[in-house]
């Protein structure tokens, strides 16, 4: 199904993420990540979970073409990260979408430009962008704080300024860093349903959380760091039917 | 909406001296450039007016006979000068031109009677004949006795070699100036990319190219070029003005050469200046904030 974990051969398939004994360390110290290897298919869902400095965070940043691998290899959408030349790279990191766990919002822009900044590089039409903008702002609830700037949101209000930019290019592949973190549990489960919504119409998405109840209440796989080492621990069906049962939003 | 920059550069406390930096250097440039071209030009003038010219200078003398016998030898050696193949004219110079000239040393009408006052004969030569000097310089000495050719050309040569000295040192100047101006455009461009590194990575990673980064600080640096580069050509343009004025208080009487008409520049000039100096103080700003941004950026993932 989606992924698959070390020692499994994937030729022809349509893989988004592929990691082969990928090892990261920084400067002379320990490894934060050893020999993960896994594969993510088009369209998957997953949740990365793991305790505080398990290395998901450098998990991600191989994924989004933050950083590069200090061995082994890693592809996304086919290509060859570590061998890309730098006008490659734009391309491809249009296609990713990410939530960064600390925003990263511009504070001199309105929540407006913050959101419309990938389409802007991208080069869309201001009539385009401004429209999608607005409405994506009020699906999130900010159709108050359209021309608000970062400073004067609340930490709830950011991150969904955040997950607006994140989304707002229909990225093949969407990853976010603790995504509901800083929101109520309302506003993350809406969250995480605008994340499925969009995994419907094909965009992979990796989500690392803390949070066990989101975990458990969407029933997906979830890929567990624990000591620099990666598992792969498919949702109880039972169990999760009864949470999803549970859910209000469910079915909504 | 999407009038803001991501990167604010305009914003940046540090960057603000940028363009009065442009402007000391542009104003210290166009300074040079107007040294050399003020230079040029007057070279030029006197170019025009010595060249092709011989002075030719004899023994004079005061006294009922000696008048007689200047008289005489200036004859002798116009109708000499004449006959020589190559020279057009043979004019002496009146007495009455040369006690003006001695007037400002002696005074209006203090000339003493019995002062020797060498006759001058301003030779012109037909254009483009060069005359052999030595052959005309032992011809007249047998005429009369004592007369000497004054070749202008050899003080013409020597102060054209000056002016292009000087001209030389000017264009020295104006490249060191240019350097200075770039090395302060690069260093700038570092610091503001420094300065704004975590704005400048998240670009990236949601797909900006570095051509997209550097447009911004280009923008930046044409600006701060144009602006600087106007403001160092008015105040360099009010100072060269000035130094007119104040040179047109100066009297110089030598050969009828007036100051003012050395340190000043047509205004056409200055208009041509005014526009062509901020434009390339803007383009040479411009390139280097590119180069600058695309070369570091290169360094990064």
């Amino acid at each position: 199904m989606h992924a698959i974990l070390p020692g499994q051969r994937n030729g022809e398939r349509n893989d988004v993420v592929r990691f082969e004994n990928v090892g990261v360390r920084y400067g002379s110290g320990p490894e934060i990540l050893r020999d993960i290897s896994f594969e993510l298919e088009g369209g998957s869902f997953h949740f990365l979970t793991g305790p505080s400095g398990a290395g998901k965070t450098s998990l991600l940043k191989l994924m989004y073409l933050a950083q590069r691998p200090t061995r082994g290899l890693v592809r996304l959408f086919g290509r060859d990260v570590t061998v890309l030349k730098r006008p490659e790279l734009p391309p491809l990191r249009r296609r990713i979408g990410v939530v960064f766990q600390d925003f990263r919002l511009i504070n001199h822009l309105t929540a407006l430009e913050n959101v419309a900044l990938p389409l802007r590089i991208a080069g869309a039409r201001k009539e385009q962008i401004e429209a999608h903008v607005t409405e994506l702002l009020s699906w999130v609830g900010l159709s108050g704080q359209v021309n608000a700037k970062p400073p004067t949101l609340s930490d709830g209000e950011k991150q969904r300024v955040a997950i607006a930019r994140a989304v707002i290019g229909r990225p093949s592949l969407l990853l976010a860093d603790e995504p509901t973190g800083n929101i109520d549990l309302d506003q993350g489960l809406r969250i995480l349903r605008l994340f499925e919504e969009l995994n419907k119409i094909g965009t992979t998405v990796v989500i690392a959380t803390h949070d066990r109840s989101l975990v458990s209440t969407f029933r997906r796989p979830e890929l567990r760091l624990q000591d620099g080492d990666l598992t792969l621990n498919r949702p109880a069906p039972a169990g999760g039917d009864r949470l999803r049962r549970a859910d209000p939003l469910a079915g909504a | 909406m999407f009038h803001r920059s991501e990167l604010q550069l305009n914003r940046d406390s540090a960057r603000r001296f940028i363009p009065f930096m442009v402007a000391a250097m542009v104003y210290l440039a166009t300074l040079a450039l107007a040294g050399a071209v003020m230079v040029g030009s007057t070279v030029d003038r006197w170019s025009e007016g010595l060249r092709g010219t011989l002075t030719v200078q004899l023994p004079g003398g005061r006294g009922d006979s000696s008048i007689a016998e200047t008289a005489a030898r200036t004859d002798t050696a116009v109708s000499l000068l004449l006959e020589t193949p190559g020279i057009a004219t043979a004019q002496p110079v009146p007495a009455s031109d040369l006690e003006t000239l001695l007037e400002p040393w002696l005074g209006k009408g203090n000339l003493p009677a019995d002062l020797p006052i060498p006759v001058l004969i301003d030779v012109t030569l037909e254009s483009g004949v060069r005359i052999d000097l030595v052959a005309l310089q032992r011809s007249l000495s047998g005429a009369v006795p004592g007369a000497r050719v004054s070749d202008n050309g050899v003080y013409l040569e020597r102060l054209v070699r000056l002016a292009r000295s000087v001209q030389l040192v000017a264009g020295v100047v104006m490249l060191l100036v240019a350097l200075a101006a770039v090395a302060i455009i690069v260093f700038a461009t570092r610091a503001g990319l420094s300065m704004h590194r975590e704005t400048i990575e998240l670009l990236h990673l949601i797909g900006a190219r570095d051509a997209y980064i550097a447009r911004q600080f280009v923008t930046n640096a044409l600006w701060h070029g144009l602006l600087g580069g106007l403001i160092g050509v008015l105040l360099a343009a009010a100072t060269v003005a000035a130094l007119g004025v104040i040179a047109g208080e100066v009297a110089l009487p030598i050969g009828g050469m007036q100051l003012p008409e050395q340190i000043s520049l047509s205004l056409a000039l200055w208009l041509v200046g005014g526009l062509f100096i901020p434009a390339v103080a803007g383009v040479v700003a411009m390139a280097t904030a590119r180069l600058t941004v695309m070369r570091t950026l290169r360094q990064v993932l």
